[in-house]
């Protein structure tokens, strides 16, 4: 049997994964891996460490632990900074798994002897005619197949995720019966590096904030922002508008940004036809195997985490880039975002969202 | 597991667990105390300190116990505030229980100036003597070298410092029981020890002084320790330490001669198996027993797992509170470039080992290396 490295983050996902291969006889080292230097206020990674410390110690496994802080920053936060600078909304975490962990970790663990590594994500490999597919975890509340569509088929074959068949409460369970200390610790939101702080205050450190006017549709000035990356489309809070600029109640969102301008705009109320798109233009796209999409081939799409698929037509325009035509208009597709596609179960791969302009 | 990083800390003789465990158990007393179990506590307390004494050469009012050699440093370098001198002289390779406490101490006025060494990690005599100033009041300089076990010429050092009226203190941890250790000869005021490294307990440690007017106290309160460090003693851990040493330097010559000779079969083997090894420090003033040696176009984490998954326990670098490696400070100041630093393993030897057991290591390095 093959020796497997289990990605240790101190957190109960994966040290259920780590028990689960442990108790299917398999030969298992935890590696935990730090890509963010010290930085108390933002990062527990020492927490987090003496964590897996102390689950790897109950597993009766060794703990290795490696540093991509540089790999992370030169690879994924400076295209995050790029993205915010360019008033997108960025999904770290999605290129975390294609340049981090599914790559300089993986290579890692190869160096350390593994055959294969292990983390505790809520998603599935299977292996058909030695073809591998990415599959929807069991939990549709936990799927993270979101976040791991651009994975290709040489680190799919060399990774396994022993969650894949559970549900959340059952990897709890199984925590607890095993005797894990972090059976009861709280599950991690948000961005890895920011943590649970003010993301506001977190960006700040590392873009200069423009504040500038906030705009409605029809060219009112309705109040002022801090800066256009602050927001993002389709959301509602933080905006800072009161009464008195509309006879309407409801509350306001942002549609669009100008950035030659600086003004961030605005409607109101969550029905406004404004925030829903029909169609939009899918770019970088990548397909997880040998899958290539026809046109008007009808695929289901989820354009945020945790969003029921949405059906949509594909048409493409070019080997990396397609339309996307959505049956039902969908919710504030921000620019910047992952649209990820599936047919029933298995994510066949994804693009980066762009406005569609006619 | 076999033991080689006897540098890091070392396992606890047999007789001085037996020692503790008896004491423990048999001895509650508080050595303040005027009846009997207290009386048997201090007792057991100034035996420790004779013994201790003894094995560096002094006599016992010039030792106080501290919870290890941190906090002995700490108590000289934070003492200078009350000194009419504040100014320091030390050096880059200094361990971090002496270079972060002196950074500390900055805004409280203490400055500073810290020598480099040269490639074998030796200070020179002329570098400190062109950063002493007229308001120096310590020169503080380890005896040797953690990672690569370098010692340093102190005996020259204070020789300098006597003719300009500086103190100096050392950092010895490293020391006891691998070279012969005597604050006369080497004439140093002040001296850190710690027992965890000579085959006593954990959280025990002694300063040695020459003269008491000069230290002040970190921790107030009962006035233990001639008033120097305040807190009813631990005991059991003080009487292990003085067994320690005393045992330690009993076999003293045994145990330099052993050390050395694990590590000359070592690197000759070694460079059999690996001819690029690189051995880094002063091969003519080091402490027996302790390699340090870069293997060029290796990872020593890679290395390091590799060799813990066949139960082998070396050390590589500084590790960090996530258990990373990073580059030694200590190499990058010797002017070893980042890749070979990150090469770079520490094997140290000890009284646990036998030649049988460096031949398993050689041998499981060999299968490593050229596997």
């Amino acid at each position: 049997m093959g020796h497997i490295t289990v990605g240790m983050s101190g957190g109960v996902d994966s040290a259920v994964a780590a028990s689960i291969l442990v108790e299917q006889g398999h030969d298992i080292e935890g590696l935990f891996m730090k890509n963010w230097e010290e930085d108390s206020e933002y990062c527990n990674a020492e927490e987090d460490y003496k964590d897996a410390l102390q689950v790897c110690d109950t597993l009766d496994i060794p703990l290795r632990s490696v540093n991509f802080a540089k790999e992370y920053w030169d690879r994924v936060f400076q295209h995050f900074l790029d993205e915010y600078r360019s008033g997108r909304t960025p999904n770290p975490d999605i290129l975390c798994n294609t340049e981090i962990k599914f790559k300089e970790f993986l290579n890692f663990a190869k160096d350390l002897g593994a055959d294969k590594i292990a983390t505790g994500h809520y998603a599935k490999i299977e292996c058909r005619n030695s073809e591998y597919r990415l599959l929807k975890g069991k939990d549709k509340n936990k799927d993270q197949s979101y976040f791991l569509y651009m994975l290709s088929h040489n680190p799919l074959s060399r990774s396994e995720f022993p969650l894949g068949d559970l549900d959340k409460k059952d990897v709890r369970n199984i925590a607890k019966n095993a005797g894990l200390p972090t059976a009861d610790k709280k599950d991690s939101t948000g961005i890895c590096f920011v943590g649970e702080q003010n993301f506001k205050q977190f960006l700040e450190r590392y873009l200069p904030a423009n504040p500038g006017n906030i705009i409605s549709l029809d060219h009112k000035k309705v109040g002022t922002h801090s800066g256009l990356m602050y927001y993002t489309i389709g959301q509602r809070k933080g905006l800072g508008i009161g009464g008195g600029h509309s006879d309407l109640s409801d509350p306001w969102y942002v549609v669009g940004k100008d950035m030659v301008k600086n003004n961030l705009i605005v409607c109101q109320g969550k029905d406004n036809p404004s925030l829903y798109y029909e169609k939009i233009i899918a770019t970088q796209l990548h397909w997880i195997s040998k899958f290539k999409p026809d046109n008007d081939k009808e695929l289901a799409a989820k354009i945020r985490y945790r969003q029921k698929d949405q059906f949509c037509n594909i048409e493409m325009l070019n080997n990396n880039s397609a339309i996307i035509s959505f049956q039902k208009p969908v919710f504030a597709a921000a620019p910047g975002q992952s649209i990820v596609f599936y047919n029933d179960d298995v994510c066949l791969g994804g693009g980066i969202i762009e406005p569609y302009v006619n | 597991m076999y033991y080689f990083d006897h540098s890091a800390t070392t396992p606890v003789h047999s007789d001085v667990l037996d020692l503790m465990h008896s004491i423990q158990k048999d001895v509650y007393g508080n050595p303040s105390s005027v009846h009997s179990q207290g009386r048997k506590a201090r007792s057991l307390i100034e035996t420790a300190r004779k013994q201790v004494a003894k094995a560096i050469g002094t006599i016992p009012n010039q030792i106080i116990f501290t919870s290890g050699g941190t906090e002995a440093n700490n108590q000289v370098f934070w003492s200078l505030l009350n000194q009419n001198n504040i100014h320091v002289v030390s050096d880059t390779i200094e361990h971090p229980a002496v270079l972060k406490v002196l950074s500390e101490m900055e805004p409280h006025g203490i400055d500073y100036d810290l020598v480099t060494v040269n490639k074998n990690g030796r200070i020179s005599i002329e570098d400190i003597e062109s950063e002493i100033q007229e308001n120096t009041g310590l020169i503080s300089i380890m005896l040797a070298n953690n990672e690569m076990g370098t010692i340093q010429p102190i005996k020259e050092i204070v020789a300098l410092a006597r003719e300009n009226n500086i103190l100096v203190h050392s950092d010895a941890v490293q020391c006891l029981g691998k070279m012969p250790l005597d604050v006369n000869d080497l004439g140093v005021d002040y001296l850190s020890l710690s027992a965890h490294k000579f085959y006593g307990p954990k959280g025990i440690g002694i300063l040695y002084f020459k003269n008491k007017d000069s230290l002040s106290s970190l921790m107030i309160g009962g006035g233990q320790e001639i008033g120097l460090r305040a807190g009813t003693e631990n005991i059991a851990s003080i009487a292990g330490m003085g067994l320690a040493a005393e045992l330690v330097t009993n076999q003293l010559d045994h145990h330099i001669n052993e050390l050395a000779s694990f590590e000359a079969h070592f690197k000759s083997e070694l460079k059999t198996i690996f001819p690029n090894a690189i051995f880094n420090g002063d091969a003519n003033n080091k402490l027996p027993g302790l390699v340090c040696v870069s293997f060029p176009g290796y990872r020593s984490d890679i290395l390091m797992a590799k060799l813990d998954r066949a139960n082998f326990a070396v050390s590589s670098g500084s590790a960090c509170g996530t258990g990373n490696v990073k580059p030694s400070r200590v190499l990058s100041e010797m002017g070893v470039n980042d890749e070979t630093n990150i090469s770079t393993l520490r094997f140290s030897f000890g009284a646990s080992n036998t030649s049988e057991q460096v031949d398993l290591l050689l041998f499981e390095l060999k299968t490593i290396l050229t596997g």
